[in-house]
């Protein structure tokens, strides 16, 4: 049929990056099951639901260049392609950083985390998470201000990308208070590096999510 | 005359098949943005496209039409009857078998410029080179670039202003009402002028430049304060999505003139062939001008309907659901920007088409951000059909008079 504007008009790259966010917010929860049961001795489902992180992030992954390969030169969006390209990317390595930990836990599952640490490092998943939880609401409440470019909407997306660097710095303590106590920790060289390796990638997660809010700030700029 | 009586019959065919392609096709022109905005639904916009081209067509629609549309074949090709009559027949059905290929294939392109195509190439098989009108022809060139880059800087512009000055507020839907009066009356503004510069029915009040812009200012000024005051009383406080719900309102007003104007202007394109085989068949002779009768009109404002009926569904289930990005304030700068492209560049003497500028509305408001994607690259694509419309049709109407010939 003969549509004149139809030919234009290209499935909007938002769809791709707030259905990319969803899959993000899912891997969270996941990742989350599956650290805490790795605490609890004798978890049994610890590998089943790294396989399940793993699953989710390939399918983000599809996502991610399904986004990448559909945005022809010539396309004109509200922002910058590459910017969205930038910010896909830091979104993309908040998955990347899940897995990552999760590979990091699975090399050396035993003996486990100390249970002296275990406290310390709940508290700075639980720090590294919420700023993901905070990802997808962004990519939805950008993507009403590029429909209504009201002033009121892009304090409301600047607010969430403040408090998702607020979140990163409360998991930065966190993860200062970890390290700080593993290196006070009678015990063994492998275990404290193995220990340290794993706050430092609990860490990066917050890192990536902050950075993934720093492009959206990018392009939100007038 | 009996043989001249089947070809009459056949004219009537070739015309209506004609007028259901122009149909079929530019239902997209008047309805498309308000179907995408959802500001109608697909039903009711088939609904008030068919019963405004009818309309048009029949009530606003030339009752004298140029036998040659736009003047770019000299009418001497027309001294023999029986050439013209073969003329008309294959410049008909040339330009209804172009669009029809341009619409299996989804490309938007002008069936004014097609029935043009089609005209040059009876004229060159009946004539010569000598009694083209080169001069017309430069024109429609012209307007391959004019009307798209037109309609884009005004779309682009329009839909700035509408960001600058009520989206970005903080009190947008209340700013949006005390702007209203002044969108609703700049929209009528246009639309007034257009009805007296662009339909046959406005030529005949023959108002001067003058008396023409201070009726429209008149209006403009009087209906903009009257809608915004109908706005004020139908639109709830529903501050959300209430600056989207006042271009909602304003934006059914302007397809329906769209289309409207539409059945007034392209009824022509199917008829003006099909006047002149009228004509030579019940009077033997044929001048520069021909009466069309009402009842041709309606024959083809009917056409009209019968494409948007049968194809316009599917084009608009379409839009419907692909293009969800188009909200209203998006749908209300293309609409706008494609009837004042068409109004200012048709007062110039360009046979522009609405789809060229309605594409260009499209490309001013991804230039100014309104889009969450558009392609700009499938305007190369586009243009390139643009070009090759008048050829085509011309080459098509060529091999059909030849064809024609030896049968009749």
């Amino acid at each position: 049929m003969r549509i004149p504007f139809l030919s234009m008009f290209m499935t909007s790259p938002f769809d791709g990056l707030q259905e990319h966010a969803e899959k993000v917010k899912e891997c969270a929860w996941v990742f989350q099951h599956a650290i805490e049961c790795h605490m609890v001795h004798n978890c049994k489902s610890f590998e089943g639901l790294r396989e399940e992180v793993i699953r989710l992030e390939n399918e983000a992954d599809a996502i991610k260049r399904r986004i990448r390969g559909h945005i022809p030169v010539g396309t004109f969006m509200p922002m910058d392609k590459f910017q969205l390209f930038r910010y896909l990317r830091e979104q993309d390595s908040v998955l990347d950083a899940l897995e990552d930990t999760l590979d990091w836990i699975s090399y050396r599952e035993e003996p486990g985390i100390p249970e002296a640490l275990q406290k310390e490092f709940l508290l700075l998943i639980d720090s590294a998470i919420d700023p993901i939880e905070e990802l997808s609401r962004m990519v939805a409440e950008a993507r009403k201000y590029f429909k209504n470019y009201s002033e009121k909407q892009r304090k409301l997306v600047k607010d969430i990308i403040r408090n998702i660097r607020k979140q990163e710095h409360e998991t930065d303590r966190a993860e200062h208070m970890v390290k700080r106590k593993i290196f006070n920790l009678e015990t063994d060289a492998v275990t404290v590096f193995h220990m340290i390796r794993l706050a430092e990638t609990l860490g990066s997660i917050a890192d990536h999510a902050e950075n993934a809010g720093d492009m959206m700030r990018a392009m939100l700029s007038k | 005359m009996t043989a001249n009586y089947s070809v009459l019959i056949i004219g009537y065919i070739f015309g209506f098949y004609m007028a259901w392609n122009i149909g079929a096709n530019d239902v997209a022109n008047s309805m498309a943005s308000a179907v995408g905005a959802k500001a109608i639904t697909i039903r009711q916009a088939v609904f008030i496209a068919g019963i405004l081209n009818v309309v048009g067509a029949t009530f606003i629609g030339s009752h004298v039409t140029n036998t040659i549309r736009k003047g770019i074949v000299s009418t001497q090709v027309l001294s023999d009857p029986h050439l013209a009559l073969i003329g008309a027949l294959s410049a008909l059905l040339a330009a209804a078998l172009w669009i029809s290929f341009a619409t299996w294939k989804s490309l938007p392109v002008s069936t004014t410029h097609s029935i043009v195509g089609a005209m040059i190439g009876f004229g060159l098989m009946a004539g010569g080179v000598s009694v083209i009108n080169w001069g017309k022809l430069g024109a429609v060139i012209l307007s391959w670039v004019i009307s798209p880059v037109f309609s884009l800087v005004i779309a682009f512009l329009i839909f700035k202003l509408i960001v600058r000055v009520i989206l970005s507020k903080k009190d947008a839907f209340a700013r949006g009402l005390a702007f209203a009066p002044f969108f609703i009356g700049l929209t009528l503004f246009v639309v007034v002028l257009s009805f007296v510069f662009k339909t046959p029915l406005g030529k005949t009040l023959a108002l001067t430049m003058v008396e023409a812009l201070l009726t429209a200012l008149a209006l403009a000024m009087v209906g903009g304060l009257a809608g915004a005051a109908l706005l004020k009383r139908f639109v709830g406080p529903d501050a959300e999505n209430g600056v989207e719900e006042i271009f909602r309102r304003i934006q059914i007003g302007t397809s329906c003139y769209v289309a409207l104007a539409q059945g007034a202007n392209d009824v022509a394109n199917a008829i003006g062939p099909l006047a002149v085989i009228y004509f030579i068949v019940t009077t033997g002779s044929i001048g520069a001008m021909v009466p069309v009768p009402l009842f041709l009109l309606l024959f083809g404002g009917l056409g009209i309907a019968f494409g948007i009926a049968m194809a316009g569904y599917r084009v608009m289930d379409t839009i419907g659901h692909k293009i969800t990005t188009l909200t209203n304030t998006r749908g209300f700068a293309v609409d706008f920007s494609a009837a004042t492209t068409v109004l200012l560049a048709s007062k110039l003497g360009l046979p522009v088409s609405t789809t060229h500028a309605a594409v260009g509305g499209v490309m001013g408001v991804g230039l100014a951000h309104g889009f969450e994607a558009v392609n700009f690259k499938i305007i190369l694509q586009i243009m390139l059909y643009w070009v090759l419309t008048v050829p085509a049709a011309a080459l098509t109407s060529m091999g059909l008079f030849v064809i024609l010939q030896f049968i009749l």
